[in-house]
């Protein structure tokens, strides 16, 4: 009970333990309430996280040679793309950060694919999303390489061959133009043969180099690894060449195994020691600049198998 | 006037009682309140958690086969969806340590379904190609299990007769099953 007197406020020690308890009642609840939407956040985080590394699945499967994707997140989200190359195949780390509340979730939790190589900026922010995949050979087939980009980014191609026009044409995905759209500024400029775009890009018959503003210069094979620089930052990329290396010396050992089995049954192939030179450049791949070596390997790799009786793959 | 300090002080005695009791209630209440969002939220997350890996072996299974490891390419002829290379998956099968958590899931065998054999025998490097079953990969059970997803894929080989190479190719179930969180 409070009684007012003379001398001011009294409080009996009921009331005054009442009051530190409820206040102490209300912050442990508060806590408590708080660690559950952290909770909740980071669940909702990994699940997106998770569930987007697992739509990605079908655009893996076809021998189609570009098809493009595309899937929204309720709420605004940041898509980081972390590569690691540690391990027999690396590893692809998808971390989703959702907009909730006026602030982005601060999660941890990261999920990962061996199997996966997504190209992209470090950090793709949107709720729209694209995704485009194409198989990458080199000499067989490695994987399907897959280009995250956001509904917020808008690519101009400025110049590009025709087959590579045409193909941006055919995918018809909704953030890539390649007429008139040179002067806006708006859209990420990508320059073939150009200079002083945001994206400059030197292309000689599928082999050259990707050049961006505060990056280093990339260095490409195929038109595969060409989508590849534009669409990701030179770190993600330099990542992703060396796991894609990773799976070359992979299969190449089911390959020279292959080579036992066909043997047995009168086909025979000299690709044994071809293979073991693959393997060993693959494994020795510091930096994009030593792909054109490769690459010239694979080519002869690639012919003696053409016209071998039991081809290989 | 000692009788009166006695009751004032049973009287205050009773109040610190009291206080105790709601004291007590009022933690328990949160503690069996705290304990029951966890519960929930965790068969939440678990029966998340099972859904995706389910997702995963349903859309894995339908592309699994023409990933590189498996896919026969342009070996047995021009480009063939859902054409799984024999002599690839031995190899692999033989290998797998290097591809433990690459999939991510819990196992994947090829079933030879066509032509029919009565009996079902495990493929290993002495009897190859005779034999209908190729256990890619298993749990630490070393047998099958978990829940499954099959699909259908053409199994093809290089074979040999009268000194002439043809191509062998069979029908199989490609199955492929994750763990039930």
């Amino acid at each position: 009970m409070v009684k007012l007197n003379s001398r001011g406020i009294e409080m009996s020690f009921t009331w005054i333990f009442a009051i530190i308890v409820g206040i102490s009642v209300f912050i442990f609840a508060f806590i408590l309430i708080s660690k559950i939407i952290d909770t909740g956040s980071m669940q909702s985080d990994a699940k997106v996280a998770k569930e987007v590394g697992v739509l990605l699945n079908p655009l893996e499967t076809g021998f189609e040679e570009g098809k493009t994707s595309s899937f929204s997140i309720p709420t605004k989200s940041r898509i980081i793309n972390k590569c690691y190359t540690e391990g027999n195949f690396g590893r692809q780390v998808i971390n989703v950060r959702q907009f909730s509340f006026g602030k982005w979730s601060t999660t941890d939790v990261d999920v990962g694919f061996l199997n996966k190589y997504i190209f992209s900026n470090g950090t793709t922010e949107g709720k729209k999303f694209y995704v485009f995949a194409k198989p990458f050979d080199f000499p067989f087939k490695i994987s399907d390489l897959i280009y995250l980009t956001s509904s917020n980014d808008e690519y101009c191609f400025v110049s590009a061959p025709e087959d590579i026009e045409n193909e941006l044409y055919n995918l018809n995905q909704a953030n890539f133009f390649t007429e008139d759209c040179r002067e806006d500024e708006d859209k990420i400029q990508v320059c073939f043969g150009g200079s002083g775009c945001d994206v400059n890009v030197l292309y000689d018959e599928g082999s050259g180099s990707v050049r961006k503003e505060h990056e280093e210069t990339v260095y490409f094979e195929t038109d595969a690894l060409m989508y590849a620089a534009i669409f990701s930052n030179s770190e993600t990329y330099e990542c992703q060449v060396k796991r894609l290396m990773q799976r070359v010396d992979s299969l190449s050992q089911i390959y020279m195994g292959k080579i036992g089995f066909s043997a047995s049954r009168g086909c025979n192939s000299n690709l044994n020691n071809d293979l073991v030179a693959l393997r060993s450049l693959a494994n020795g791949l510091g930096s994009s600049s030593g792909l054109n070596q490769i690459k010239t390997l694979s080519d002869d790799i690639s012919e003696i198998n053409n016209y071998a009786i039991c081809s290989l793959w | 006037m000692f009788a009166m300090v006695m009751i004032v002080d049973k009287k205050a005695q009773l109040k610190i009682q009291q206080m105790a009791f709601v004291l007590l209630a009022i933690t328990l209440f949160f503690v069996l309140a705290g304990m029951f969002a966890l519960v929930f939220l965790l068969s939440g997350l678990r029966g998340g958690a099972t859904a995706l890996e389910e997702k995963n072996a349903l859309l894995l299974v339908t592309k699994l086969a023409n990933s590189p490891e498996f896919s026969c390419g342009d070996a047995y002829g021009s480009d063939k969806l859902n054409c799984v290379d024999a002599d690839k998956v031995m190899v692999l099968s033989k290998n797998i340590d290097r591809y433990s958590k690459f999939w991510g899931v819990r196992d994947i065998e090829i079933i030879k379904i066509y032509p029919r054999e009565e009996e079902l025998l495990t493929c290993t490097l002495s009897n190859y190609p005779n034999c209908n079953s190729i256990k890619i990969r298993t749990g630490e059970s070393g047998a099958f299990s978990g829940v499954p997803h099959e699909n259908f894929v053409t199994l093809c080989r290089k074979e040999q007769e009268g000194g002439v190479v043809y191509n062998n190719c069979d029908i199989a179930k490609l199955l492929v099953s994750y763990d039930q969180k």
